[in-house]
């Protein structure tokens, strides 16, 4: 097919695709899914998901569990949401001692009190650190007071609900009656809660939020000319989190689903692309030459259609343990056997077209009648069997990595859906944790069985009159 | 001519799976291998710790002469061509020796026991499902047929794009999480409540725990089946002798159910037994979601178990049941559509 043909035939087959509307909606989502592809490390707030999805030191600062933000709408308590506060405002006090000042304004307009309040900076030298809060009720005091040690600029992370000790309870102490003081155990007490409650008697015992702008004052004392402390945030971990929640290892499943897009597109496309590839040539190479050749194919064919396809993926994934490339490898070498059965029997009828007897006649080589004359007819019809290919591809994966064999360096649905089976989510009712991903699968799936039909709709007149 | 035909189809079917297990005995064959020896060597350690009066040297000739023992029982000894030979000949026999760890109900651990407990039960909620598949997807197919092109057909169709990649388990989990969870009207999982109760109450039982995973089945697969049913009769009712026997004045339903059935018929059989081996082939993760313990699920715990014999034994009885099942398939398709019985002229 030359360049120009090409371009005519796709001209004329997007007024025929045009035409039909659900072709049209598989198109508009395919764009979708390549929109976010490409766009992923701008619309998603954890970057670096895809390569560090199993890094526990990169979730740290997440709430675990948490619902979507967007389920706050929906409820009349209304929960602190994860957020991340960059902007400060700095004061350094220069002397004997350097004194670093940060100055972080939270407003809190819930509820409830976020789960955790976790500071940030890196570091170099001897330092100590010491942490205020200043509540919109005027109340001021130090949560908490450590002496640090770090080299190399490493990351100091100052966390409230861990490192803030008895602060809480000598707060509440000051307010509350007796004889709740003695009923209250004293490492029961959640810090964060009384941080952010309204200071009165029984605050203990019954919380109400104090709503209003928080002031956290984070002064480093840096005891050597060579120390310093720099670039500060602080971060909120809230009870909603993100577009999609959290699961129960902490990481943010929207940036989880986002990544597995590419996954995805590349285990369907590419099985699908090799695989049907490779099936349109045998089963024009087995009509072509037909005879012995034909069913000594044919003969090897069903073999492997007869072979239960996914049984024997999981007790190969079982213990071969395959890289994601195996496995679209593996993929490929049983589901090339879906077109044959079509493809030769079209290619017998083209086998008989008179300008294939004219090449034969003017002396062309075999290869060159195969791959020339009859693979190129068959394209169309290879197109639209592909786009059927690639959701039974995706679900495959997705299979074997519900079991737990998948590829631990990448991040797909189907693993996403595994750690959600295994922590419980069905039991717990974390929903953002398993619908997401399965809706991902299934609209992936979807879009490519739109595009098929679609083809196969517009495709399936031209090719099969007889 | 039929039973030539059959034999034939038999006969065919029986060296197909031969070639296959062969396939997997050389493909598997480290690994099986592996585990046996693992497995004799901890048989040996178990004998020897007994006993107390004999010294390092004796012990360790009475381990090496056993060894050679089982080595030589399980053709260990021999060179690898006759060694993958034996392991189809044993697959093939349901020899497939011991699990490493699973037991079956009664505590045994020979593999075919283990397996062959699981096989009814795969069956029975597959089939069922199947059965109720079919019976809704026709019926909808040809309504859709009927009136090719209505509301209820355009919308039934996008309902068939809009589940075709749809993982069943997906579903699966999602159906346990609303129904047994959160309004709770169904049992999460399981084949009966414990302990199971007697008589005519042990079958309602298992309805009841058969209900979820079937309707979730269902959910998925009938539409498929409408619409294919759909889009081979309505070739069907293309055919010159419908519009003959449509002017000769016969009712439309005697139409359809009639002349038109009995030509689809073949057809339609054929793929509701290829839906039923792809489900059996294709869904096996599904019973685990359900703690349905067939087959699937016990794939799953030998995977997660790391259980090598059981998995292979699972393997080859899955593979034997995927070709008897395709087997029956051309034998009732021969049998409905008699074209196909006279053979080897195509």
């Amino acid at each position: 097919m030359k360049m120009k043909d090409l371009k005519f035939w796709l001209k004329d087959f997007w007024t025929e695709y045009k035409k039909v509307k659900f072709g049209i909606v598989g198109f508009v989502f395919l764009i979708i899914f390549l929109l976010l592809m490409i766009f992923e490390p701008y619309i998603v707030p954890f970057s670096k998901a895809s390569s560090r999805w199993r890094d526990i030191t990169y979730w740290d600062d997440n709430p675990s569990g948490a619902p979507p933000v967007w389920t706050n709408w929906f409820s009349s308590k209304k929960s602190p949401e994860s957020e991340k506060i960059t902007k400060y405002q700095s004061e350094v006090i220069e002397g004997d001692l350097k004194f670093v000042n940060s100055t972080f304004e939270y407003d809190y307009k819930y509820d409830k009190a976020p789960l955790d309040i976790i500071f940030h900076g890196r570091g170099t030298g001897n330092m100590i650190m010491i942490v205020k809060m200043e509540r919109p009720d005027g109340e001021t005091f130090d949560l908490v007071q450590m002496p640090i040690q770090t080299d190399g600029g490493n990351d100091i992370r100052i966390t409230l609900d861990k490192d803030s000790g008895a602060a809480a309870y000598d707060f509440a102490q000051k307010f509350e009656n007796e004889e709740n003081l003695q009923y209250v155990d004293k490492t029961s007490v959640k810090p964060l809660d009384i941080y952010f409650a309204q200071a009165k008697s029984d605050m203990l015992n019954k919380i109400e939020p104090l709503k209003g702008i928080y002031k956290f004052t984070v002064t480093t004392i840096l005891l050597d000319q060579e120390s310093s402390y720099e670039d500060p945030y602080m971060v909120v971990s809230g009870r909603v989190s993100g577009i999609l929640g959290t699961d129960n290892s902490k990481r943010d499943i929207w940036s989880g689903v986002v990544a597995g897009v590419k996954w995805a597109l590349l285990i369907g496309l590419l099985t699908a692309v090799i695989a049907v590839g490779i099936g349109v040539v045998y089963g024009v190479i087995s009509a072509y030459y037909g005879g012995f050749v034909d069913s000594i194919m044919q003969r090897i064919f069903e073999l492997f259609a007869s072979t239960p396809l996914l049984p024997v993926l999981i007790v190969m994934s079982a213990v071969f343990k395959p890289s994601i490339w195996t496995m679209i490898l593996m993929m490929c070498a049983f589901f090339w056997t879906g077109p044959v059965k079509t493809v030769r029997s079209m290619a017998l009828q083209i086998k008989e077209e008179t300008y294939i007897e004219a090449s034969k006649a003017v002396g062309a080589s075999n290869a060159r009648l195969i791959f020339k004359h009859m693979v190129p007819i068959l394209v169309p019809y290879s197109f639209a069997s592909m786009a059927l290919y690639v959701p039974s591809a995706i679900v495959y994966e997705a299979t074997i990595s519900l079991i737990g064999l998948g590829d631990a360096t990448i991040v797909t649905w189907g693993q996403i859906l595994h750690d959600a089976l295994k922590g419980g989510a069905v039991l717990t009712g974390l929903w953002w944790w398993v619908v997401p991903p399965g809706i991902m699968i299934a609209l992936m799936g979807m879009t490519f069985a739109f595009i098929g039909f679609a083809m196969d709709k517009i495709l399936q007149p031209k090719l099969r009159t007889r | 001519m039929y039973w030539k035909y059959a034999a034939k189809r038999i006969f065919y079917g029986i060296l197909m799976y031969i070639i296959l297990i062969f396939i997997f005995s050389v493909l598997f064959n480290a690994t099986n291998e592996a585990t046996t020896k693992a497995q004799i060597e901890e048989s040996l350690r178990g004998e020897t710790t007994k006993m107390r009066n004999m010294d390092v040297q004796e012990v360790q000739k009475y381990m090496a002469e056993r060894r050679a023992y089982k080595y030589h029982l399980y053709h260990l000894d021999q060179p690898i061509f006759q060694r993958i030979v034996w392991r189809t000949i044993d697959t093939i026999t349901l020899n497939f020796g011991n699990s490493t760890n699973i037991k079956s109900a009664k505590g045994e651990r020979d593999v075919w026991t283990i397996v062959s407990e699981t096989i009814p039960r795969t069956i029975l909620l597959f089939t069922t499902a199947m059965i109720l598949e079919l019976l809704l997807g026709v019926w909808l197919g040809l309504k859709k047929a009927q009136r090719a092109g209505g509301i209820l057909d355009k919308s039934t169709s996008i309902a068939t794009m809009v589940v075709y990649g749809m993982p069943r388990w997906w579903l699966g989990m999602i159906m346990i999480m609303f129904f047994a969870y959160q309004i709770n009207i169904f049992p999460s999982g399981g084949l009966h409540t414990v302990p199971p109760p007697q008589g005519f109450a042990y079958f309602l039982d298992i309805l009841y725990h058969m209900a979820l995973p079937m309707l979730t089945l269902l959910i998925i697969d009938f539409w498929g089946t409408a619409y294919l049913t759909r889009n081979i009769v309505l070739g069907t009712l293309q055919e010159d002798f419908v519009m003959s026997a449509r002017a000769r004045g016969i009712p439309e339903n005697k139409v359809l159910f009639g002349h038109t059935m009995r030509t689809s018929a073949p057809p339609i059989v054929t793929m509701a037994l290829l839906s039923l081996l792809s489900s059996i082939s294709g869904n096996i993760l599904f019973e685990g979601i359900f703690s349905w313990p067939g087959m699937g699920n016990l794939y799953w715990i030998a995977i997660e178990q790391n259980d090598v014999p059981v998995l292979m034994g699972l393997l080859a009885i899955t593979t034997a049941l995927y070709i008897a099942g395709l087997v029956i398939l051309d034998l009732i398709y021969g049998f409905l559509d008699p074209r196909i019985k006279v053979g080897g002229k195509a």
